[in-house]
């Protein structure tokens, strides 16, 4: 829960913007859409977990 | 010495989402969003030393303990909604921002009823 977790969503991000351009050169723009599709799942279902346990612990923090 | 460690963590989140800006925009939100979490986490326990003060100061004054619920369930609704609101107007969402501004506030004051309630009678009380 440190500063690496910046740093794994921005390599995600680089890495999907790069492969999108390889496959789109390369000709398969459905695949190169599917790889953007697959970073958007995997760094949205870690921003969720991040801010799912923000949210608990401050909730449980003011007992709200 | 956690100061230096909440600004290293803003000033690390705004060059990468600055760098990730040119590529990707969208991912930019998502590391403002992570770095929003990362320094909260950092202040959570700060923030429990202080309730934990605020606990113990009111127990001796013997003020009624449901109010400074009712004023830290309020605090944790107010840090709440800025922490999405602030998120939206990053990303230029300024009209999901008010909505949410608008729904912590309509929230905040139905929980304050009581409080507001208790200081009428205290007042008309006072009032002959």
């Amino acid at each position: 829960m440190e500063i690496d977790l910046l740093f794994k969503i921005a390599a995600i991000g680089i890495l999907v913007a790069v492969l999108h351009q390889v496959l789109v050169r390369a000709g398969r723009e459905d695949q190169a859409m599917m790889t953007t599709l697959a970073g958007v799942v995997i760094v949205l279902s870690i921003v969720i977990r991040e801010i799912s346990t923000l949210f608990n612990s401050v909730r449980v923090l003011f007992n709200l | 010495m956690d100061i230096v460690k909440i600004i290293g963590v803003g000033l690390i989140a705004l060059i990468i989402s600055v760098i990730v800006k040119q590529y990707k925009p969208e991912f930019s939100m998502y590391i403002s969003i992570i770095a929003g979490a990362i320094i909260m986490f950092l202040i959570i326990d700060k923030i429990s030393g202080i309730i934990t003060l605020l606990t113990n100061l009111s127990k001796k004054t013997g003020m009624n303990a449901e109010y400074l619920s009712i004023l830290l369930k309020i605090t944790g609704i107010a840090i709440l909604t800025e922490f999405a609101v602030s998120i939206c107007k990053d990303s230029g969402e300024t009209a999901i921002a008010s909505k949410i501004d608008l729904g912590g506030k309509v929230i905040i004051i139905s929980m304050s009823i009581p409080i507001i309630s208790a200081l009428l009678e205290i007042i008309m009380k006072i009032i002959p």
